[in-house]
């Protein structure tokens, strides 16, 4: 079981970020706390037993607890009790008020948005992050690469401007920069879709035609985009493939259920395979009743069962399905939801090449004192 | 014994006495009941440690039927504790004025309450009065201080520099943060990097994968160079599997690099069509274009469903072995001859 005195090993600080290169352009918003997360943690276990090492000394000895369990591992390796530490350090954290995000690594960065199961939030959340770097003043250029069932333009609000597809790209029947349906709202972002709904793709051509569009824009006039975001079809088959094929980084999105936690599990075995080391993950749909009802798994029971660092915690939220039907993302809303801001926060810890430090556990209602019963 | 104990009944009668009582006059003679009981236990206290200290012994509180009712008529007689004046009421149940009577008599008199606690409550007024003045005193500083604040983060929220709703705000700890109008608990991340080793090396011997590096049809034969831990087996109904494609891998990557002009298939079918036309030209073939009457009939629109099905028939076969022949861009040729051998016979 999770015991509740958990070490705090790693605390809010700023980042040290690698390779960062200053932005001439100023950040579109004022923004907020890089570093502060948001996410919803319940303190104690739940019904699968989680039991990792908390200390550094122990990891010579690896607890695959809970991981055998749900992944069918049967690897009897003794477990260690966590320390409990009389006084937990105190959370650090530091308020980005004044700077904008470095960009962090070489560009253009590709990044893959995968999962493994289906309905996760994948293309929602490539849409969202995608939306929240073109505000932070970076170029991206989103790929869609769900060949039979693309829905990255609905969710954008593009599906009238798509014309041309990568299929017609490589037929000949246009040019790249006429398929990049570039977005009126943001005009750093730019969308592309491998196809249309009804048409194929040959067989051959698949994760070769990416790497050959991305370096494509590399090379474009107008200069390299900063990101190449794909949007990764479900599953692990051709489209799979195909779509982490010219990436260096993968973010994987997941839902605090056991299915989709098994699916990513496998997910990211095959990406490490495939030689893609950059994996973090986004923890969709977290709902805090659920959580506190011991009915849903906590963020940090996710963190434990597939230990990758985190990228964000993005809430259950009602707004996600009407800004799918309006086909305008969630960053834009106004006022925005929490789950906009988790997506803006994540997109920022993205550029930075950054991870969680800290989650954050719901509370009561903001306390007001006696006094504000008089305006106070 | 007491005088106060001489009141006590028997205890064969205490259980029915009480609940009848208890029954009845529940509310009203809580208060006296209370009062009076306590004053009893002090008073037999005060007898038994007073006058007999060498048998000091505790008197339990015996719950009966009658009621010790004291009214607090005289502050001085209520001050002595051996000249208690103590009334008892029999409840019996049988007569509620008595009853109330009793309740009555055993409140004490306002005037009494008014002269000892006046100075207590002006004390206590005054306390509520300064209170209220300094409460108002804070508010109206604090109203005049929002007016006046200049150069804080809230002016630069209320001239638009800042977004006052993508605020976040963090604790003095750090150990709280409030967005959205919801404060919420921080606690840090426990993964290390040493757990993120393990997991690794756990996935590595899980999961033992090739990238597949070509895709086969089902069906398809596997070429002898290529090995098969790398083929990716597709269904025929796969959007990827589809049958082999008129462009080569070559023309494809160039198609993806071409930055200027026009693309390559629009360029060719263009070009197509020019040489067609040239070679028309050339050949000097319009002048020996003859007018087919029943494709004529075709642009004529109004007529056209006057036409015998039999004509229906025969024209659309017509477009069906014309579209089966010829491309889209050579059925518009067709189109352009037949308009200039519509011109040509009108000159």
């Amino acid at each position: 079981m999770a015991s509740k005195g958990k070490p705090a090993r790693a605390t809010l600080v700023d980042v040290g970020v690698k390779n960062t290169r200053p932005l001439t352009q100023p950040p579109p918003l004022p923004f907020l706390a890089a570093q502060l997360c948001s996410s919803f943690i319940r303190p104690l276990s739940l019904s699968l037993s989680l039991s990792l090492p908390s200390n550094a000394s122990s990891a010579g000895a690896p607890n695959l607890s809970s991981t055998s369990k749900l992944f069918s591992f049967s690897n009897p390796i003794k477990t260690l009790k966590p320390l409990r530490p009389k006084h937990p350090p105190p959370i650090q954290s530091v308020l980005q008020w004044n700077r904008k995000p470095q960009l962090a690594g070489e560009t253009p960065r590709v990044v893959v948005i995968t999962s493994g199961k289906g309905g996760v939030g994948k293309t929602t959340t490539t849409a969202n992050v995608g939306l929240s770097l073109a505000r932070l003043g970076f170029s991206v250029v989103a790929i869609d690469a769900d060949v039979g069932l693309r829905n990255l333009d609905l969710l954008l609000g593009l599906e009238n401007r798509v014309n041309y597809t990568v299929v017609e790209v490589l037929n000949g029947d246009c040019r790249l920069d006429q398929a990049l349906v570039r977005d009126k709202r943001w005009s750093n972002f730019e969308l592309l879709c491998i196809s249309k709904p009804r048409s194929k793709l040959p067989i051959g051509f698949g994760g070769k035609a990416l790497v050959w569009l991305v370096d494509a824009l590399k090379s474009r006039q107008e200069g390299s985009p900063d990101f190449i975001i794909i949007d990764c079809p479900a599953g692990i088959d051709a489209g799979f493939i195909t779509a982490i094929t010219p990436a260096n980084e993968a973010v994987l999105v997941t839902t605090p259920d056991i299915t989709s936690l098994r699916d990513a599990d496998r997910v990211i075995g095959l990406l490490e395979c495939d030689g893609i080391r950059d994996i973090k993950m986004i923890v969709n749909r977290v709902r805090t009743d659920m959580i506190k009802g011991e009915d849903m798994m906590s963020v940090l029971d996710v963190q434990e069962m597939l230990g990758l660092a985190l990228l964000g915690l993005i809430p259950e939220d009602s707004e996600v399905i009407r800004s799918t039907n309006r086909g305008y993302p969630l960053v834009l809303n106004k006022p925005p939801t929490l789950a906009g801001l988790a997506f803006e926060q994540a997109a920022w810890r993205l550029v930075e090449q950054d991870s969680m430090k800290a989650v954050m556990m719901e509370e009561e209602p903001k306390k007001r004192g006696f006094f504000s019963l008089f305006g106070g | 014994m007491t005088p106060s104990q001489t009141h006590l009944p028997s205890r064969h009668a205490l259980p029915s006495m009480s609940s009848l009582w208890s029954l009845r006059v529940p509310s009203a003679s809580l208060q006296p009941c209370v009062c009076v009981l306590k004053h009893r236990v002090f008073s037999n206290l005060r007898t038994e440690f007073g006058s007999n200290r060498e048998n000091v012994r505790w008197n339990e509180v015996r719950s009966d039927g009658r009621f010790v009712l004291r009214a607090v008529a005289d502050p001085v007689s209520s001050s002595e504790p051996n000249s208690d004046q103590e009334e008892v009421v029999k409840s019996e149940g049988g007569d509620p004025f008595a009853k109330f009577y009793g309740i009555v008599t055993s409140l004490p008199p306002v005037v009494y309450v008014m002269k000892s606690k006046s100075r207590a409550g002006y004390a206590f007024g005054l306390c509520v009065v300064t209170a209220f003045v300094f409460v108002v005193m804070r508010v109206f500083a604090a109203r005049r201080a929002n007016h006046n604040r200049s150069g804080s983060v809230a002016d630069l929220v209320r001239r638009g520099q800042l977004r006052s709703d993508r605020r976040v705000k963090v604790g003095k700890r750090n150990s709280t943060l409030e967005m959205c109008g919801k404060v919420y608990r921080l606690a840090p991340v426990t993964l290390t990097k040493e757990q993120q080793a393990i997991h690794k090396k756990r996935r590595s011997r899980a999961y033992q994968w090739k990238r597949p590096t070509m895709f086969l049809k089902e069906g398809d034969m596997i070429p002898p160079d290529v090995d098969p831990d790398t083929v990716r087996w597709i269904p025929a109904n796969h959007p990827f599997a589809t049958t082999a494609s008129d462009i080569d891998e070559d023309l494809a990557q160039t198609n993806v690099y071409q930055k200027h002009g026009v693309p390559f298939r629009i360029q060719a079918e263009h070009e197509e069509l020019q040489r067609k036309l040239e070679a028309l030209q050339m050949d000097q073939k319009l002048d020996k274009l003859v007018i087919d009457r029943k494709n004529a009939q075709d642009f004529e629109r109004p007529y056209k469903f006057q036409a015998s099905p039999l004509d229906g028939e025969q024209n659309g076969s017509h477009n069906q072995s014309s579209n089966s022949s010829e491309s889209e861009h050579s059925s518009s040729s067709s189109s352009i001859s037949q308009s200039s051998a519509e011109e040509i016979q009108k000159q």
